[in-house]
């Protein structure tokens, strides 16, 4: 029973397991893409899979968001000379959470992304399927993934951070399937 | 973008066989799926249950595809894995958008488009 146990090293906590990630990459869709899958694989057992996939929403909305606002043009109105934002991103797993920090030099975050997000009133626009919104939820999603939201400016740099909770208690154990035999 | 049509008696079920629906694909995906649309029937189903991941922009890319068909048609979706359900549950698009058990799917005949 190979599968059991492969299911038993991606799922099962090992508690010294406690991966930490430090990427650096210029902002785009594809190279967010590569990351989030990177970082699966680098983060895979360390929390469940259900913590892990709120941890990659989170961060892609972070990411995207940088793709989508990372102005080619600067205030100055000159083109930036070295393409789109350089993004670093850091990602520590640490006992009740994984915590990240994600910088770009890409223009400052707007003040109301972070501030409390309530999704419009789906009764008023449900009658009228063309009023739907197809963006906007990418804030929302976060602060609902998302604990311990900040963000500073400093000079030229974006930083945001956040921690995705992880309830340590709560981990599942996926049996083996030797341990099922084992019991038997 | 590896998309599987089937075609049905009253329209079409697109199976979408991509893990993930990320800001990368969803501007394609959007264009590639509303041109299907266009001629399928009046009866639409999108299969997702292939796709392990979906942000918003996957997610504004299906609002899109709804809102465009037109006026007498139903458009639905099937296969909806845990991860791309919970952007639909959170954002309440899933009162919006109507989402059926995987086991409606009713597939015939399959038609592979690249």
């Amino acid at each position: 029973m190979t599968g059991g146990t492969e299911q038993c090293r991606l799922y099962k906590m090992d508690p010294d397991r406690q991966p930490v990630m430090h990427r650096q990459f210029r902002a785009d869709p594809s190279t967010v893409r590569d990351t989030l899958i990177f970082m699966r694989e680098q983060f895979a057992g360390s929390a469940s899979p259900e913590v892990l996939s709120r941890l990659e929403l989170a961060l892609a909305e972070t990411l995207n968001n940088v793709c989508q606002h990372g102005d080619p043009v600067l205030d100055s109105g000159r083109v930036r000379p070295d393409g789109p934002p350089l993004i670093h991103l850091w990602i520590v797993r640490h006992v009740g959470g994984i915590a990240c920090a994600v910088t770009d030099d890409g223009i400052p975050l707007p003040a109301d992304c972070l501030a409390p997000r309530a999704l419009r009133e789906l009764s008023l626009i449900s009658e009228d399927s063309l009023a739907l919104p197809e963006g906007g939820f990418g804030w929302f999603l976060i602060q609902n993934v998302a604990s311990s939201l900040s963000y500073f400016r400093e000079g030229p740099r974006n930083f945001l951070a956040f921690t995705i909770p992880v309830a340590e208690t709560q981990l599942p154990i996926v049996p083996t399937a030797a341990a099922e035999q084992a019991q038997v | 973008m590896q998309l599987n049509l089937f075609p049905q008696s009253d329209g079409v079920t697109i199976q979408v066989d991509e893990r993930r629906i990320d800001a990368a694909i969803a501007l394609a995906f959007k264009d590639r799926i509303r041109s299907l649309v266009a001629h399928g029937g009046d009866r639409v189903v999108l299969d997702l249950s292939a796709v392990e991941f979906m942000d918003s922009s996957g997610l504004g890319a299906i609002i899109a595809i709804y809102k465009s068909m037109p006026a007498g048609r139903s458009f639905s979706l099937i296969g909806l894995t845990p991860n791309v359900e919970r952007v639909f549950r959170l954002t309440r698009m899933d009162s919006v958008i109507a989402i059926r058990p995987a086991s409606d799917t009713g597939q015939t005949a399959e038609r592979r488009v690249e």
